[in-house]
């Protein structure tokens, strides 16, 4: 058994594709129509035979409610690893990325959190 | 500050209170990241922590979630991955990567990976040539 794809909940699919590609820096890797939305994931650049993202349209109306209480609490959905957290940092600056938390290190580890403008906080996390 | 960020903070103080320890482990890990290949004893790395050995493997082991000697592994198995993915022979991996022997290599690489090394560099060529 092996870990292919793993999800995330997002208001608006094209929305979502368009920051996943275009600011974080992933690759679509398939965009399969199902009726009103699709199966749609992007991979890492640099693992494009990796892990898949799905990103999820939120259908399931108790999601949003689900989604919002974490959003609110300051509680990432999931976490993606960097090898430069603060470069990665200023670079998401400049493209306008909203951080609720700066490069911060907890122990061996250093993580920052950024509002995907898709209803999510993402963590970014680099091991020391 | 948020639920999140208030949680962080405080276990942040109570799982990590002596910095210069965080530092040690930090720098060990980064020794070993350069020095995997130089066939170094686990006690090799606690010297670099300035660590006993014992003291060395249970805080790692804390710090990371993994020993040190599995992170020596994982290390060398990213770099054997490198090295035969650009072709090079599985012998010249296993020496360059510090593995003991091309069984133990194998055997290491298989678990991780589940291939041997042999195929893995075939299967790496076959993409390479897409």
């Amino acid at each position: 058994m092996k870990i292919t794809v793993t999800s995330i909940l997002v208001d608006d699919q094209q929305k979502a594709l368009q920051f996943y590609t275009a600011i974080l820096g992933f690759v679509k890797k398939r965009e399969v129509p199902l009726g009103e939305y699709s199966w749609l994931t992007v991979v890492s650049k640099e693992e494009q035979e990796g892990v898949e993202l799905l990103l999820e349209p939120m259908a399931f109306a108790p999601a949003r409610v689900y989604q919002r209480a974490l959003f609110d609490a300051g509680i990432p959905l999931t976490s993606f690893s960097v090898d430069d957290i603060d470069k990665e940092y200023e670079r998401l600056l400049r493209a306008g990325v909203t951080f609720s938390m700066p490069p911060t290190p907890m122990g061996p580890v250093k993580v920052a959190v950024l509002d995907d403008t898709c209803g999510n906080n993402i963590q970014l996390s680099q091991m020391l | 500050m948020g639920f999140y960020s208030d949680q962080f903070h405080q276990l942040n103080g109570e799982l990590y209170p002596k910095e210069y320890l965080t530092r040690q482990l930090i720098q060990a890990r980064h020794f070993m990241e350069v020095h995997f290949a130089d066939n170094m004893s686990l006690a090799g790395f606690a010297r670099e922590a300035c660590l006993s050995k014992f003291h060395f493997i249970r805080l790692f082991k804390t710090y990371y979630g993994y020993t040190p000697h599995q992170h020596l592994i994982s290390v060398r198995i990213r770099e054997a991955r490198k090295l035969l993915s650009a072709n090079q022979p599985v012998a010249t991996v296993c020496a360059q990567c510090g593995f003991e022997s091309i069984p133990s290599f194998t055997a290491l690489f298989k678990r991780s990976t589940g291939l041997t090394p042999a195929a893995f560099r075939e299967q790496a060529q076959k993409s390479n040539n897409r």
